[in-house]
C-alpha cells in the first residue's frame, strides 16, 4: 500500500562536505514529487538516503508514521528506477520483472499472472523471453519500470530515468511514466536536472541547490513566482538585469534604475526587503513584454537581432548599456516584426517584473 | 498500512551476511598466513639454537660465511637474471608487437608454454642436455667444442632468465597495447628515428610494465627452490639453505630455518613494495584509441629480428622438446638410450591413484576454495569501503609476498603439535595452496567488479533481496567469467607448486612435482620426463580453455 513520506531535517555529510543540508519535505500519499537541481546539488544523495543505500548523518525518514532510519535497503519496499537502467543482463525480461516477486516468496501462478499483466501494461508482453541486450534503451527502461512497479512499492523512486534516452523516446516515456503513476496512485519521488521534465510531470517540485531546498511548490508557482534569484535564473528563460533601487513605495513596488539610465517598476519578491539605494536584480520573462511605439512606463530599446524559431520569434533589444533584453513573440501569421535597427518601447505586463536582493553572477 | 519491516536490532545487523563473511576471511587469513609468519618471526628472535640474545640467530647469520654467502648468492643470481630477462624480454616484446614477422601468435604461445612449465623441469632438462654426460655437451665434444657447464651460478642464471623473461615479455606486450599510435607518429613527425623514438617516447611510457616485470623476475628468481637444488651443487642460495636446515638428516633446525625464512620474506616484501611504488610513480594512465600499428621492417632489420626471436623461442622451448622426446626413450639410469618405449608412462600410470590423484585432488579443492572465498573477499574489497576492507586487501596482497618455502616452514612450525597437528595431512597442503593462490582469484574478481556498475546490485537490494541473495543471484552470475578465468589461472599455478609442497608433504601426500623432483634426484630421467610431460599438459590445458573459450590473451597470466 502506498504511503506518505516525510523527510525530517535530514543532512548527509561526506568527509567534511555537506551533500544534503537540513532538508525537510512532506510528501503526500500518491503524490508525484520531483527533486530538481543541477548535478551535485544533493538530489540523488537524498534519493539514495530514502532508498536506504546511504545512511543519513542526521534527521529522520518516515514512511507513513514509521521511522525507517534503521531499516536496511532490501526491507524498505521501495521500487527504484535507475539512470542507467540497472537491468539484470543475465535474466530475461520476464525474469527481470519477476525478480522482486520471487524474493517475496510469491507463488508461481501469482508471479506469472502479475508479471504478464505488468508487461502488457508497458507494452512489452511480446518480448518477455528476450534478453536485455536485445532490447532498445527505451524498452530496457520500461522493463525496469515494470520491475519496480510490479512489487507494489510503498514509494516509487526514480533517479533521472530518462536522461540516457534520445529526445523522442524521452518525451514518449515521460507521459507513460505519468500515466502509470496516476493509474497506480503510487507515491513517487522523481529526480531530474531537466526543468521542463520537472514542470511537466510533477504535482510538486523541490528546487535544490548546494544541498538545500531553495523553493518548494507546484510547477506553475515555481515558474511564475520564483522565491529567489537562483530559482528565477534556473527555471525557464529569463532576463535578469542588474539595477539600483531608486524609490520604494508603500504597496511593495519599487522603482529600479537600470545602468543605461532607464527605470522600470518592479515588485520586491515576498520575504525580501529592498531599501533605497540598494543594488538588486530585476527579472522579466521574455514572453511578458508587449512591443509598442512609445507610451508611458516602457523601456526604450533598439532591435539588434532577430532569431526565428518557428513557433516563437526571439528578439534582442539593446537598452544602451549592459546585456541586451530578450523578448519573444508567438510566431503567429498576424504578428508584425520590427526591422533590425528600429526603435521600440518595451512594456512589461502587470506584475511580471520582480526585484531580488543581490546581483546575479554571469 | 505500510508493509515496511520494522528496524532490526544492532546485533542482528552485525550478524548479517557481509560482516560474517568478513570475519571468516579475516580469521582464515590470520590462521593460515599471519600466525605462521608471526611464529617464524618469533622463532627467529628466540635465540634457542644460536645463543641467548634475541638477535643471536641474525648475528650468527651475518658472521658465518656459510650463511651470509647464500644471501649474496641469491642476490647475484636474481639480479643477473633480472637484468638479462630485461635485455631479452623488452626487445622480444617490441619485435613481436611491432613487426609483421611470420608466426607471431605461435611465438606468443611458445612464450606462454615456457612460462607455465615448472622451472625445476626446465632445470633438469638442461642437465640432460648440457650436464656432464649431457646430449648436447657430448655432441659438441665430439666435434671438439666444449660447452660451458650448466652447474653453478651461470647455469642457474641461464635457466632463470629463460624461465622468467616471459614476465617482462607479457607485461611489456600489454604495455605496448596501451600506447596510442599518434604518440609515435608525433615523435617521428618531429624528426626522431625509430631507435630514438623508442628510447625517448615508447620506453618511458613502458616504465610501469618494465619495472613490474623486472621485479617479478627478481622475486621469482629469489624464491625459487627447485632450480638451485638441481643445478646449484656447491653454490647455495637462501631458499636451498632454508630447505636444507629444515629437512636435514639430523632432524632439522626450525629456529635457524625460520631466521633464514624471515630474511627471505623481508627481501620479497621489500621488492613488492618497491614495485607498487615504482609502478604508481611512472604511471601516466594512457589509453590507446588507436594502438600502435604493425610495421614492415626493411630486409636487414627483419632478418636480425627474426634470428633473435626464433633463436630465443627455440632456446626456451628446447628443454620441453627434450622432455617430450626423452619421455618416450628407454633410459638406463641417467643415460637415455635412443630406443622408443612407453615404459616411462607405465610408471606414471602406476602413480594414478597416488601422487597423480593427490595432485589433481589437492589442486581442485584449493582452486574451488580460492574461487569461492576469493570472490567474496573481492566483493568486500571492491564494494564495502572502510578500514576493515582495506585491512583485508592488505592481508591478501601480503600473501602474494610470502614465498612458498616461507609459508611451508611457517605452517609446519605452527601446526606441528597437537591439538592442531596438521603436518603431513592433505589438509595442510590444500590450505597452503589456497592461501598462496588466493590473490589470483581476488585480483581477477576485483577488476571485474570495478567495471561493473553498482546499480545492478542496488536494484536487486531495492527489490527486496538481501545482501547474500543479491550476491548469489546477481553478482556471481555477472562475475562468472572472471571467476572462471581466475580459477583456471589458479589451477594452472597451483598444480606445479614445489617449494611449499616439499616442506609440507609426507610420503602419502606426495604430488607429481615432488615425484619429479625425487626421480631427478635419483637420476631416473626417463620417468621424470614422462611425469614432467604429464604435469606440463595438466598445467597448459586450463590455459588453452582460457585462451580459446574465454577470449583471454597471454597478458592475463601476469
Amino acid at each position: 500500500m502506498t504511503t506518505s513520506v516525510s523527510i525530517d531535517n535530514v543532512s548527509k555529510e561526506f568527509s567534511g562536505t555537506t551533500a544534503v543540508d537540513s532538508v525537510s519535505i512532506e510528501i503526500g500519499q500518491g503524490e508525484f514529487f520531483t527533486l530538481l537541481g543541477s548535478s551535485g546539488c544533493g538530489k540523488t544523495t537524498l534519493l539514495r538516503i530514502i532508498a536506504g543505500f546511504l545512511p543519513q548523518t542526521r534527521g529522520d525518514i518516515r514512511f507513513g508514521d514509521k521511522i525507517i532510519n534503521n531499516v536496511p535497503a532490501h526491507q524498505r519496499n521501495t521500487g527504484m528506477v535507475f539512470q542507467n537502467y540497472a537491468i539484470f543482463p543475465h535474466l530475461s525480461v520476464f525474469e527481470n520483472v519477476a525478480y522482486g516477486l520471487k524474493v517475496r516468496g510469491r507463488s508461481r501462478g501469482d508471479i506469472d499472472r502479475e508479471v504478464r499483466q505488468m508487461l502488457d501494461l508497458v507494452r512489452l508482453g511480446h518480448l518477455s523471453h528476450r534478453l536485455p541486450r536485445e532490447l532498445s534503451g527505451g524498452q530496457q527502461q520500461r522493463v525496469v519500470l515494470a520491475r519496480a512497479m510490479v512489487i507494489k512499492p510503498d514509494v516509487l523512486l526514480m533517479d533521472e530515468p530518462l536522461s540516457n534516452l534520445d529526445t523522442e523516446m524521452r518525451l514518449h516515456l515521460r507521459s507513460e511514466i505519468r500515466a502509470l503513476q496516476q493509474q497506480f496512485g503510487v507515491t513517487t519521488i522523481y529526480v531530474t536536472h531537466d526543468q521542463e521534465e520537472a514542470l511537466l510531470i510533477s504535482d510538486r517540485v523541490a528546487v535544490m541547490s548546494t544541498g538545500k531546498v531553495v523553493q518548494l511548490g507546484p510547477p506553475r508557482e515555481i515558474y511564475l513566482q520564483p522565491s529567489t534569484l537562483f530559482v528565477a535564473s534556473f527555471i525557464g528563460d529569463n532576463n535578469l538585469l542588474p539595477a539600483m533601487v531608486e524609490e520604494t513605495r508603500p504597496d511593495g513596488s519599487l522603482l529600479a534604475r537600470l545602468p543605461g539610465g532607464q527605470a522600470l517598476i518592479a515588485h520586491a519578491v515576498p520575504g525580501q526587503k529592498l531599501s533605497h539605494g540598494e543594488a538588486c536584480t530585476v527579472s522579466l520573462r521574455p514572453q511578458d513584454v508587449d512591443l509598442k511605439q512609445g507610451g508611458p512606463g516602457g523601456l526604450e530599446g533598439v532591435l539588434e537581432d532577430i532569431q526565428f524559431l518557428g513557433n516563437t520569434i526571439k528578439m534582442y533589444f539593446s537598452l544602451g548599456e549592459g546585456k541586451p533584453v530578450v523578448v519573444t513573440l508567438p510566431g503567429r501569421h498576424d504578428v508584425t516584426i520590427p526591422t533590425v535597427g528600429s526603435k521600440c518601447t518595451l512594456h512589461p505586463s502587470a506584475h511580471a517584473v520582480t526585484a531580488f536582493e543581490g546581483v546575479v553572477s554571469q | 498500512m505500510s508493509s515496511v519491516a520494522t528496524a532490526p536490532s544492532p546485533l542482528s545487523r552485525l550478524l548479517s551476511f557481509w560482516p560474517i563473511v568478513t570475519l571468516v576471511a579475516l580469521a582464515t587469513s590470520t590462521f593460515l598466513l599471519l600466525l605462521p609468519v608471526y611464529n617464524i618471526v618469533g622463532l627467529s628472535f628466540s635465540g634457542q639454537e644460536g645463543g641467548a640474545g634475541i638477535f643471536e640467530n641474525y648475528i650468527m647469520f651475518f658472521s658465518e660465511p656459510y650463511y651470509y654467502r647464500s644471501l649474496i648468492n641469491s642476490f647475484i643470481v636474481s639480479i643477473s637474471a633480472m637484468v638479462l630477462a630485461l635485455l631479452i624480454g623488452v626487445p622480444a616484446a617490441y619485435i613481436v608487437s611491432r613487426y609483421d614477422i611470420v608466426g607471431r601468435s605461435l611465438i606468443k604461445t611458445a612464450v606462454v608454454l615456457t612460462f607455465v612449465s615448472p622451472p625445476f623441469i626446465g632445470s633438469y632438462s638442461w642437465v640432460v642436455l648440457l650436464g656432464r654426460k649431457g646430449v648436447l655437451s657430448q655432441m659438441f665434444a665430439d666435434v671438439g667444442i666444449s660447452l660451458p657447464s650448466i652447474y653453478g651460478a651461470p647455469g642457474i642464471i641461464f635457466v632463470f632468465t629463460l624461465q622468467f623473461f616471459p614476465f617482462v615479455f607479457l607485461l611489456v606486450s600489454s604495455g605496448l597495447k596501451s600506447i596510442d599510435q599518434s604518440v609515435e607518429d608525433a615523435a617521428r613527425n618531429l624528426g626522431s628515428g625509430e631507435g630514438r623514438t623508442f628510447f625517448t617516447v615508447i620506453a618511458p611510457l613502458l616504465l610501469p610494465s618494465i619495472t613490474t616485470g623486472a621485479l617479478l623476475v627478481f622475486i621469482a628468481s629469489f624464491t625459487d627452490l627447485g632450480t638451485p637444488i638441481i643445478l646449484g651443487e656447491r653454490f647455495r642460495v637462501l631458499p636451498v639453505l632454508i630447505y636444507g636446515e629444515f629437512v636435514n638428516d639430523f632432524g632439522g633446525r626450525p629456529v635457524l630455518a625460520s631466521t633464514l625464512a624471515v630474511l627471505l620474506l623481508i627481501v620479497t616484501t621489500g621488492a613488492l613494495l618497491l614495485q607498487r611504488r615504482l609502478a604508481a610513480r611512472f604511471s601516466y594512465a594512457t589509453s590507446a584509441i588507436r594502438p600502435l600499428t604493425l610495421q614492415s621492417p626493411g630486409p636487414l632489420k627483419r632478418f636480425l629480428a627474426s634470428v633473435f626471436i626464433y633463436g630465443l623461442v627455440l632456446l626456451a622451448l628446447l628443454p620441453m622438446i627434450n622432455i617430450v622426446i626423452s619421455a618416450f626413450l628407454k633410459s638406463n639410469g641417467p643415460v637415455l638410450v635412443a630406443k622408443f618405449t612407453l615404459a616411462n608412462f607405465d610408471k606414471v600410470w602406476r602413480m594414478a591413484d597416488g601422487p597423480l590423484l593427490n595432485t589433481v585432488m589437492f589442486t581442485t579443492i584449493a582452486t574451488a576454495m580460492c574461487a569461492i572465498m576469493g570472490t567474496m573477499i573481492a566483493y568486500i574489497i571492491a564494494r564495502r569501503s572502510g578500514r576493515i576492507s582495506a585491512l583485508l586487501d592488505t592481508v591478501v596482497m601480503f600473501s602474494y609476498a610470502v614465498p612458498g618455502i616461507v609459508l611451508g616452514v611457517g605452517l609446519v612450525v605452527t601446526y606441528h603439535n597437537p591439538p592442531l597437528a596438521l603436518t603431513g595431512t592433505p589438509l595442510i597442503l590444500i590450505l597452503a595452496y589456497f592461501i598462496r593462490r588466493l590473490p589470483f582469484s581476488v585480483r581477477s574478481s576485483v577488476s571485474s567488479l570495478q567495471q561493473l556498475s553498482r546499480d545492478t546490485e542496488e536494484a536487486s537490494i531495492n527489490l527486496g533481496a538481501g545482501p547474500g541473495r543479491t550476491f548469489l543471484k546477481i553478482t556471481v552470475p555477472l562475475l562468472s567469467m572472471a571467476i572462471l578465468s581466475g580459477a583456471l589461472l589458479t589451477w594452472s599455478n597451483t598444480i606445479r607448486e614445489l617449494s611449499a609442497t616439499l616442506v609440507l608433504q609426507s610420503g602419502s601426500t606426495t604430488t607429481i612435482s615432488v615425484e619429479i623432483f625425487n626421480e631427478v634426484a635419483n637420476g631416473n630421467f626417463g620417468t621424470a620426463s614422462a611425469l614432467g610431460m604429464t604435469l606440463i599438459v595438466l598445467t597448459f590445458l586450463p590455459l588453452l580453455l582460457l585462451f580459446t573459450f574465454l577470449g583471454k590473451n597471454e597478458e592475463a597470466l601476469v
